[in-house]
């Protein structure tokens, strides 16, 4: 069997890479079968690349289905919890950066009346 | 006014003062009394109802929750944005056939196929993998959980089927 690349498969639609899946997974039981029967070497060397293969695939189809979704959810207003920011759990309850920003009007009116002054200012 | 605190009846601040003047205007009869009805109603709202003739009639001792509306969920967003996948499909379930001496017997003179299988597995899960991995009728499982913490599922096949040809298909033979 050619080696699965994942370049290959990220051109895929989802129910060949399924497809794909089962079959390798069959393989992968008939590999065991023979592993218990004692079969040749080269038969028990091919399960380690059955299992890299199964996750292969397993790979791509949860990365295209995550972008996918995070494309469909990108204008929206509410998306679901795992595809915002994690960050920290601190961070996700901190004031946002317009909270931060705003003033009372009397502040804005301190701010304009008496600013920051830069006195002995070097040349 | 209001010894409650009840907000009065909005729109009642004119008919006090047609009532003060409704005396003298005794031709204009039906719309004084129907101010005087509107009075009352509102005296009636902001002092409150104490009258006996329309109580509710109690049964019981008990006060039991009123019923309200329950509305059913209609979330703005899934909580998670994909359902995980089985991770425990025919595949993950059933690892691997058992080759040993006894279960060769019981492959020849019971009909039956020895399996270990995962640990999560229970018969009925056991028996549908094994049916849509081989396409073979299972009649019945039993299963043991070995001491090396593995479970060992006894997999009867179905009259119809011989469990040598089955065997041999699998490649435990």
């Amino acid at each position: 069997m050619a080696k699965v690349k994942a370049k290959d498969l990220r051109g895929k639609k989802k129910e060949e890479l399924l497809k794909q899946l089962d079959e390798l997974k069959t393989e992968l039981q008939t590999l065991r079968v023979a592993k218990v029967t004692g079969g040749a070497a080269a038969k028990l060397a091919k399960i380690y690349t059955v299992r890299k293969s199964v996750a292969r695939v397993l790979t791509v189809i949860n990365q295209t289905q995550k972008e996918n979704l995070r494309k469909f959810y990108r204008k929206k207003a509410f998306k679901p919890k795992d595809l915002r920011h994690k960050k920290t759990r601190a961070l996700r309850r901190a004031l946002t950066p317009y909270e931060l920003k705003i003033k009372s009007k009397k502040e804005q009116r301190k701010q304009r009346l008496y600013p920051q002054r830069k006195l002995c200012q070097e040349f | 006014m209001a010894p409650k605190g009840k907000k009065p009846v909005p729109s009642k601040p004119a008919p006090k003062e047609v009532k003060k003047s409704a005396p003298p205007k005794a031709s204009s009869g039906g719309v004084v009394k129907a101010k005087e009805k509107a009075l009352k109603a509102k005296k009636n709202v902001v002092r409150g109802r104490h009258d006996k003739k329309n109580r509710k009639v109690r049964t019981s001792v008990h006060f039991r929750r009123p019923k309200t509306l329950k509305l059913p969920r209609n979330p703005k967003y899934p909580r998670k944005s994909v359902n995980r996948t089985n991770k425990l499909d025919q595949y993950a379930l059933i690892k691997y056939p058992l080759t040993t001496e006894s279960a060769m017997k019981k492959i020849e003179d019971n009909n039956t196929l020895v399996f270990i299988v995962d640990k999560r597995a229970n018969k009925p899960m056991i028996k549908q993998a094994v049916k849509k991995l081989y396409n073979i009728d299972v009649a019945k499982v039993n299963t043991l959980i070995r001491p090396d913490c593995e479970k060992k599922a006894y997999v009867r096949l179905a009259s119809d089927h011989d469990g040598l040809d089955v065997a041999n298909k699998i490649g435990i033979i």
